[in-house]
């Protein structure tokens, strides 16, 4: 079994008096430990499927599972104790808390869990380390350069040992050097600490680091295990394009 | 979680620093109307309010204007019910509302230690009796005018030596200065030898106080001049009618205050959140429940006005300690005094007001339109 299991999931918008459809009857799966990167155009509805994976949207049909867990049933406060335990959510303007400091911006997941101060502390110390940032613990976000800040989101994310990150644009603010080093650094999280990743970004070279690249228009994917070769063909094209 | 609300709040400290100021100016306020309204009810309740008589001149109000002749005190003691007269002589330099009135009243020394709840702080009772113009000055009085034993005090026709410094238990007793009654009697211009201003009765523990007035007033009614006998507290409130009806609607100024404290603190609340919808979306994103989110606001809220209503609460306490306030006319004062039950209620009331003033904008944090507001630049 699938750990992310979409089936027959749908999302519209109403946008004047024309309904817009990014999302038309989607299914996928992602298994365990995959890295999977979300290519299309803009208003695709790449956003839209993070969004509904992680629970902060819902679908207008479908079901979306994870671990074992149908989140599309869930309360907006069970959805938020499933996403503290289960989801690690990686923005693209870092989305620091700018009061708090590096290592108490990647303490906050940790204090909606049932956890000792000294397994926080400890968890937030390994975070920090994962993503090279033990000396920047006590900087606020204002100290620290555009990659460090996104370094930061990234040790919030996997603090508390989600079951599955989700990325939106991980890399879209950043320069390319620092581009480049964040994208070796999901790679890494994905292949030591066997994260399961989903990740949206508009860049086909960041989208190569995935171990598969799904690309998504009008509604549907065009490359997907399973899909026909024509879509296929269709989406290979479309990566080309990107590049 | 607790971090992240106060230094949210340092974040904006110029902001924050000014609700909690106004907070505390309206708090002040609050508490300083609260003062005078429990000093009224001191003055108008109580056993001595109730328990006490004053048989003043019928028809007149000012104190200079009542002249009863002090051997009334005699014809009052026969009366059953009555355990003890005071005849007292009473000069005030205003007779209309002031915030610095001086009274004076002139009664046997030996009375006034037997039947006030008087503790001299300085001086003796032995001095006070002994000497012709001794005074002793109530601490308030003593404060305003910066009095100390040994000073001599002047105010219009009068002059005393003041020998003696009291506290009281009874608050308005503290505005109050002690003389001899035949020194307040024979002081020129008074022109009160073998007059007084009133009797004050204290009754028998079971005597009717209503009963006993009317008995009063009909003994006395054939001697020379017509009295009109009230409980002390009846008394003192329809003395300062004028004043009371003056503090009834000084509450509604306290409550404007309340007022004043819930709308800026909800703007302040209101406008944090909407500065920061977008940090509540990610936090609810990490998975910080709605209801965890409104709690964060509604301890932003509170921490503004318990600061504010705590710092104005404290500082309207200091004030009335220190400054020894009081409010008279035509003789009668109401001090200003603080007090615990002054001190719990500003803080109750920064509470309450503190949470009511988060309560929208908790709904608006905790109801957030997570993508939407995420999409916020």
């Amino acid at each position: 079994m699938a750990l992310v299991e979409l089936r027959g999931v749908c999302k519209s918008f109403r946008k004047g008096d024309e309904t817009i459809t990014p999302l038309d009857h989607i299914d996928l799966d992602i298994d365990a430990g995959e890295f999977v990167s979300l290519m299309g155009p803009s208003g695709t509805g790449k956003s839209t499927l993070l969004n509904l994976v992680s629970g902060i949207d819902r679908p207008d049909a479908g079901t979306i599972t994870v671990a074992g867990t149908e989140v599309t049933k869930l309360s907006r406060s069970k959805l938020a104790d499933w996403r503290a335990a289960n989801l690690g959510y990686i923005f693209q303007t870092h989305n620091l808390i700018p009061v708090l400091t590096a290592y108490e911006n990647v303490e906050l997941p940790t204090l909606l869990l049932k956890l000792t101060s000294t397994e926080r502390r400890q968890r937030v110390e390994l975070a920090l380390e994962a993503v090279g940032l033990s000396d920047r613990a006590d900087h606020y976000p204002r100290q620290l350069s555009g990659g460090q800040e996104q370094r930061v989101g990234i040790a919030r994310a996997i603090v508390a040992h989600p079951q599955v990150v989700v990325a939106d644009e991980p890399t879209g603010s950043l320069d390319t050097e620092t581009s480049e080093q964040v994208q070796t650094l999901l790679q890494r999280l994905n292949k030591e600490l066997d994260i399961t990743m989903l990740m949206v970004t508009h860049d086909s070279d960041v989208a190569a680091i995935a171990s598969r690249q799904l690309v998504l228009d009008r509604g549907k994917f065009l490359e997907q295990s399973g899909t026909t070769p024509t879509r296929k063909a269709e989406g290979d094209e479309m990566i080309k394009q990107f590049g | 979680m607790t971090t992240y609300v106060l230094k949210t709040l340092w974040r904006h400290r110029t902001r924050t620093l000014l609700t909690v100021t106004g907070a505390a100016v309206a708090m002040f306020v609050f508490c300083f109307v609260g003062s005078v309204q429990e000093g009224l009810h001191r003055l108008t309740t109580g056993a001595d309010a109730d328990r006490s008589l004053i048989v003043f001149q019928e028809s007149r109000f000012c104190p200079t204007s009542s002249r009863l002749p002090e051997d009334y005190s005699r014809k009052i003691k026969e009366v059953a019910g009555v355990r003890e007269v005071m005849p007292i002589q009473v000069w005030t330099n205003n007779c209309r509302a002031s915030l610095d009135i001086v009274v004076f009243q002139g009664a046997d020394p030996e009375q006034i230690r037997r039947t006030r709840p008087l503790t001299l702080t300085e001086g003796d009772w032995q001095t006070f009796s002994s000497q012709r113009d001794a005074a002793i000055v109530g601490r308030n009085v003593a404060q305003r005018r910066g009095l100390k034993k040994g000073d001599q005090f002047s105010i219009g026709e009068i002059s005393v030596n003041v020998t003696g410094i009291f506290e009281s238990s009874v608050p308005s007793e503290e505005n109050l200065i002690y003389t001899s009654l035949a020194f307040l009697q024979y002081t020129r211009g008074l022109d009160a030898a073998g007059l007084v201003t009133q009797h004050e009765v204290r009754l028998t523990d079971d005597a009717d106080p209503d009963r006993v007035a009317s008995e009063i007033d009909a003994v006395l009614r054939s001697g020379p001049v017509a009295t009109r006998t009230r409980r002390k507290g009846a008394f003192q409130a329809s003395t300062l009618s004028d004043l009371v009806d003056l503090i009834g609607f000084a509450h509604w100024l306290g409550y404007a205050c309340v007022g004043l404290v819930l709308s800026l603190v909800a703007t302040t609340t209101v406008m944090s959140v909407q500065d920061r919808i977008k940090e509540y979306a990610v936090l609810q994103t990490i998975g910080v429940r709605p209801l965890r989110a409104m709690r964060l606001v509604l301890a932003e809220s509170t921490i503004l006005c318990v600061a504010g209503g705590i710092s104005g609460t404290l500082l309207a306490l200091a004030a009335l300690e220190i400054g020894g306030f009081a409010i008279g006319a035509e003789g009668a004062t109401i001090s200003f005094q603080p007090s615990l039950a002054l001190a719990v209620t500003g803080t109750l009331v920064s509470v309450f007001v503190g949470l009511a003033a988060g309560i929208a904008p908790a709904v608006q944090a905790a109801s957030v339109p997570i993508v939407n507001a995420l999409r916020q630049a």
